[in-house]
């Protein structure tokens, strides 16, 4: 009981923590457009010519995917971050001098990161019953096919989702911005993996497969295919949720979903999994102990055999300082400082420029610089269509992680009150910092521009420098109104691998390959983009 | 070289004045900003920093408006805020040369000034090691280096020895006074002894007023035959909180020595020499009781 009560203020603490901060209003917002968005038909549930008439059954089918299927990639990225918040509260410090155990705090953690997310679930269903309603095909609710699929598919997915952003926070290598990447590309095996089990074969489906079906999505979109093969026998099992095109479709009633056993245990076993990913947390989390936090104390020190901790390293530098000051003459300072000359200002932006660019490269490993360096030499050495649409996509991945800090480092390392009380903090440095990204982006896919010079592809030029200025203006803008950098990491991954790498048509930035590129659209978009990040950098100082 | 606040006041959200009405001048020298938690000093600290900006009044830097120029200050400006961070994988010199770069002074003079404030700041040594690893201590160290990079006219220090062992605080105390005499400093702290060794003017702020601002000695002077002591049992120290306002207390073989502001002396007390810390708490208390009778 006593164990019940602590978690329950653990939880309530942490919900409430997030509640309250502007983001999860903006996240809430975003949930709302998703559902509003459904809601207008704009979202539609395609099964080849056909779509379901809009019963209970139906748009919660509808709601129930579109959750599943877009919150599990968001909602990751929403809820990640709460163990780091009590790192930087230091209530993660107070919290360790309790009696509290690890399994405890990491269940509570998870806990806190589901109850956000069925909080949105939750928002969803409103939005069902509303869709439903005001569609008003079929206006009788039953709330069983109505919520079902949200608490069937979204909540042990959503369950599910909590637990990794856990597991996510607490392993070394996954903390930062290397897991933002690396949950993309696990969260879209994970879709693949439950789709190809459950819906490869138009056959009886094995129920194991149920079991590695991760949204639940397949699950259902099996049972609707075995109900539309009986109105049109002709169907080939093609399935889309895609915005509306404007083409009528053709209706079928479809009267929710069958649950076996089997079907229901495994979206339990969803539930499940996400416990086994929390007890995986446990013994992965550090307890607040900076020995153990940041992936260099891991990857320095190893997670059992501490090495030298932050606190002692402190202890023997301020040993070496003090030597040092013992040792120092007693002389008074005055005029030991070189005066600084006053006179005509001058502006050295471009010294900013390269204070900038060394700000951002700091601390990378001889491996990064490896790697871009090969990834140059590869776009001027490969074939030139090999560098357009392999070489030049990797090049652009590869500094992800630099870009990523733009706009925001200043509030993550709580350094806005020294710059922004430097002269034209806005004028200067805001630039500086664009530009430095910029360079970055130039210098890793350089090797490109040369060949398309050499092969005198203008246009392609121009695409790729528009790319180069596209990343980082995303980044800054991403970075001064999130204030932080997994909105960028989140989104640039997506965007990446929807348009650098399978040029989905509009989202290829590169801007290299014909059939794709829209230079015109991304130097718009890049300009808009610096106009935002200006604006939200404008807000947050008291004069520009 | 002067620094103007005509009636400056700051609402936060909710309607909270956290400062208002505030006016006062400054020339240089050393200005010690004293007053109790959410005084308003670092929300003062802020707008003369152009980190935030008044919501009445205006603040002048040689007569010009910093609403209409804040870089005019921000050229000569020199701050260290209570609350700042670090980026944890640079070094101090790299650090130092980052806002050098930011402040926009010339490579080589900055060069030279990053050389001499790591040595002034005793962080020669240690010049090359990541900032992550830095203790506390040594972080504000870093910070009042930061502070000092552009040679500022007008040096702002927000709790500055917060976090310093005793002697580098003896040490940062000497640096502001060889400092303070070609520049504006502006000195806030809770610990009165660091504003008594530096401070040619004092300014207390309580609820967001100017409470006093004068000389030490004009302060101590005010005080001057109220401060009492003597001896008590320790089962008497209650009845004497109640009856008095006690400035300190220190437990003894003979007892306890009980300091008192006073007007009338405690029956067997001796006058005693009066300090900072009796000014100060004998001002508050009196704008506390809204008997504030010291011109500001």
């Amino acid at each position: 009981m006593r164990q019940a009560r602590i978690l329950w203020h653990l939880v309530k603490a942490d919900f409430l923590t997030r509640v309250r901060r502007t983001s999860f209003l903006l996240t809430m917002g975003f949930t709302l457009y998703v559902g509003y968005e459904t809601f207008a038909g704009h979202i539609v549930l395609r099964l080849g010519d056909y779509r379901g008439v809009y019963n209970s059954a139906w748009v919660g089918a509808l709601m129930g995917i579109v959750t599943s299927s877009l919150l599990s990639l968001a909602g990751f990225y929403i809820v990640k971050g709460s163990i780091l918040r009590d790192e930087q509260t230091r209530v993660g410090q107070i919290l360790a001098a309790t009696p509290m155990s690890k399994s405890f705090y990491t269940v509570a953690k998870w806990m806190g990161n589901f109850v956000v997310l069925a909080s949105m679930v939750g928002v969803m269903a409103v939005a069902a019953v509303c869709m439903q309603l005001l569609r008003g095909e079929e206006r009788t609710l039953h709330w069983g096919a109505l919520v079902g699929p949200l608490a069937f598919l979204a909540l042990p997915a959503m369950a599910f989702v909590a637990a990794l952003a856990v597991l996510w926070e607490t392993v070394p290598v996954l903390r930062g911005g290397v897991g933002n990447v690396v949950y993309f590309f696990a969260w879209s095996s994970l879709l693949s993996l439950g789709i190809g089990a459950v819906m490869a074969h138009a056959g009886p489906v094995q129920t194991r497969a149920y079991f590695q079906d991760f949204t639940g999505m397949p699950t259902l979109m099996n049972q609707m295919r075995s109900a539309l093969v009986r109105v049109d026998p002709g169907f080939q099992n093609e399935f889309s949720l895609t915005i509306a095109s404007g083409v009528p479709l053709k209706r079928f009633v479809w009267n929710g979903m069958v649950w076996s056993g089997a079907q229901v245990a495994a979206r339990l076993a969803w539930v499940g999994y996400g416990l086994l990913a929390v007890l995986l947390a446990k013994v992965f989390f550090h307890r607040f102990d900076p020995a153990r936090m940041g992936a260099r104390a891991w990857m320095r020190g190893g997670w059992r055999r501490r090495a030298e901790t932050s606190l002692e390293r402190a202890e023997v530098i301020e040993l070496k300082a003090a030597r040092g000051l013992a040792q120092q003459s007693r002389e008074g300072w005055r005029g030991m400082l070189t005066p600084v000359p006053r006179g005509e200002e001058k502006t050295r932006f471009f010294a900013l420029v390269a204070a900038e660019l060394r700000l951002m490269l700091q601390g990378q490993k001889w491996w990064w610089y490896a790697g871009a360096a090969g990834l140059f030499v590869g776009c001027l050495a490969a074939p030139l269509n090999t560098g357009r649409t392999g070489v030049l996509v990797a090049a652009w991945l590869w500094p992800l992680l630099l870009w990523a800090p733009m706009g925001n480092r200043e509030a993550r390392w709580s350094t806005e009150s020294l710059v922004y009380a430097s002269p034209h903090a806005l004028g200067r440095q805001l630039p500086a910092a664009w530009l430095a990204g910029v360079v970055v982006a130039m210098a890793t896919g350089g090797g490109l521009a040369i060949r398309l010079g050499i092969a005198g592809d203008g246009h392609g030029l121009i695409g790729w420098a528009v790319g180069a200025c596209f990343i980082p203006s995303l980044a800054l803008a991403c970075g001064v109104w999130s204030g932080g950098s997994k909105l960028f990491e989140a989104l640039y991954t997506v965007w990446w691998y929807a348009g650098a790498l399978h040029h989905a048509a509009g989202l290829d930035y590169t801007g290299v390959v014909a059939s794709s590129a829209r230079p015109g659209v991304y130097a718009g978009l890049t300009l808009m983009l610096l106009g935002a990040a200006w604006m939200g950098r404008r807000a947050k100082l008291a004069y520009a | 070289m002067k620094l103007a606040m005509e009636n400056v006041g700051k609402c936060y959200r909710g309607r909270v004045w956290a400062l208002r009405q505030f006016s006062l001048e400054l020339k240089p020298g050393v200005l010690g900003l004293l007053g109790p938690n959410g005084a308003g000093k670092t929300t003062l600290m802020s707008i003369l920093a152009t980190i935030t900006r008044a919501t009445e009044g205006r603040v002048l830097w040689d007569g010009v408006d910093l609403a209409a120029q804040p870089n005019a200050l921000r050229r000569v400006l020199g701050y260290l805020p209570q609350d700042f961070g670090l980026y944890p994988n640079l070094n101090a010199q790299e650090f130092l040369e980052y806002l050098a770069a930011v402040k926009g002074l010339e490579a080589k003079v900055a060069q030279r000034r990053i050389d001499q404030l790591l040595d002034l700041v005793n962080l020669q040594d240690v010049r090359k090691r990541p900032l992550g690893g830095f203790s506390g201590g040594m972080k504000q160290r870093v910070g009042i280096a930061q502070a000092l990079l552009n040679d500022p006219e007008l040096l702002i220090v927000d709790e500055p020895t917060a976090g310093l062992d005793p002697e580098e605080r003896v040490r940062f105390r000497n640096l502001l006074t060889e400092l303070s005499g070609e520049r504006i400093v502006i000195l806030s702290t809770h610990i009165v002894s660091d504003v008594e060794a530096t401070a040619t003017d004092i300014a207390l702020i309580a609820g967001g007023h100017l409470v006093a601002h004068a000389a030490p000695e004009d302060l101590l002077r005010r005080v001057e035959g109220k401060v009492w002591e003597w001896v008590v049992p320790s089962a008497d120290l209650h009845g004497v909180k109640e009856a008095y306002r006690v400035s300190s207390t220190a437990r003894r073989s003979d007892g306890v020595h009980v300091r008192v502001l006073t007007e009338e002396p405690p029956p067997g007390a001796q006058p005693v020499m009066a300090t900072l810390e009796d000014a100060y708490l004998d001002a508050l208390s009196a704008h506390r009781a809204g008997a504030m009778a010291v011109p500001a």
